[in-house]
């Protein structure tokens, strides 16, 4: 393939972060549900917790810096590269291998040399700076450990799928909430629990059914 | 135990081994790779013009590859048609096997399937690339020792 021939000569690659959901929430009622749990003497031991993990574990690197282009036009791929453009597309994480400014919205497929990453599109959870900038954190340290390998649909779907799990894993840790006020509301990644233990019931309604 | 079309390439001096019959009693030939053209065109002269099916395997854990052929013999006026299975193994590491494509045209498709499952390269093949999988797939899943990459995949919704 092309693309693939393509990729040898492709050592650095940049990266824009872009979420149009944040915009979107003004307008709507917020009402998390949490995949964790609700007491509020468990959220301050699991406060206490995390604070202990923060301190044990590396602070992700920091973010670099994006060049933000003027006038990107909309341009479609060469014929040399099959017309097509690679992507990686799953529900929150759109990975595609071009340009894509986040204003205008115009989608430069000829710079190969960049990936573009489209967090949660279908808006199902609630995210603020802090939690998309760990996933963008995320996301290029996958591209930098990724460096090297050609630039194949293969290999955005192993980055894609990887910072899908880490979100799965964000929402079991409680960093995002499911956006109660999305579109479609299947809860993708697993129901919505509440800590529940049937030792805590009262033992007569047990005992009398 | 012997049948019909063993004993015919014995008599010609063609060198393959028997594996029996299996359960239709369809007579099952093992031959090498390296011969099986050459005897894949004789079988073709002889007779055989309808490869019913081609289908590949893998064997055992760290053995061999198999590509499995189901020849027919087709004629007028005949209603119990002349049948052979030959089986063609190939080491694991560069599992090479002379394409058939060129005698029985109806190879194509199948032998892009093994391919793409089992990565059993066909010399001679016309176009031998990937069918079911992505093209830029790694690896090869029908393969006993192959790890399925941790895709991403929605199982939770409802």
């Amino acid at each position: 393939m092309a693309a693939a021939a393509a990729a040898s000569s492709y050592i650095m690659f940049s990266m824009v972060g872009w979420k149009n959901g944040i915009q979107n929430t003004k307008h709507t009622l917020r009402f998390p549900i949490s995949a964790q749990i609700n007491e509020a003497a468990e959220q301050l031991k699991a406060g206490d917790q995390e604070e202990d993990q923060e301190q044990a574990k590396p602070k992700p690197s920091p973010l670099r810096p994006v060049e933000v282009q003027q006038n990107v036009k909309s341009k479609n791929m060469g014929r040399e590269y099959g017309g097509q453009w690679l992507s990686s597309v799953t529900r929150h994480v759109r990975i595609y291998a071009a340009y894509i400014d986040p204003i205008t919205c115009e989608f430069d497929q000829t710079q190969m040399d960049k990936l573009t990453l489209l967090l949660d599109p279908s808006n199902e959870f609630l995210w603020n700076p802090e939690t998309c900038n760990k996933v963008y954190a995320y996301f290029q340290e996958l591209v930098d450990h990724y460096e090297g390998a050609p630039l194949t649909e293969y290999t955005l779907r192993l980055i894609g799928s990887d910072i899908e799990h880490y979100i799965r894993k964000m929402l079991y840790d409680g960093e995002i909430k499911y956006n109660m006020n999305a579109r479609v509301l299947n809860f993708s990644m697993g129901k919505p629990r509440i800590m529940f233990n049937a030792n805590d019931l009262p033992q007569d309604d047990l005992q009398s059914k | 135990m012997q049948g019909n079309l063993s004993s015919w390439l014995v008599k010609h001096g063609l060198v393959h081994r028997s594996l029996g019959f299996d359960y239709q009693g369809i007579e099952t030939l093992q031959i090498k790779p390296e011969e099986w053209h050459s005897i894949a065109v004789i079988l073709y002269v002889y007779g055989y013009n309808y490869l019913r099916s081609q289908c590949a395997y893998d064997v055992a854990p760290g053995g061999l590859l198999a590509s499995v052929y189901h020849l027919t013999r087709i004629e007028y006026g005949i209603d119990q048609p002349e049948e052979v299975c030959i089986k063609v193994f190939a080491a694991r590491i560069n599992p090479r096997i002379p394409s058939v494509f060129w005698v029985w045209k109806s190879a194509d498709f199948p032998e892009r399937e093994s391919y793409d499952m089992l990565g059993i390269y066909y010399d001679n093949h016309p176009r031998l690339k990937r069918i079911l999988m992505p093209e830029s797939w790694v690896g090869w899943p029908l393969r006993k020792d192959y790890i399925a990459p941790n895709f991403y995949e929605i199982q939770d919704a409802h």
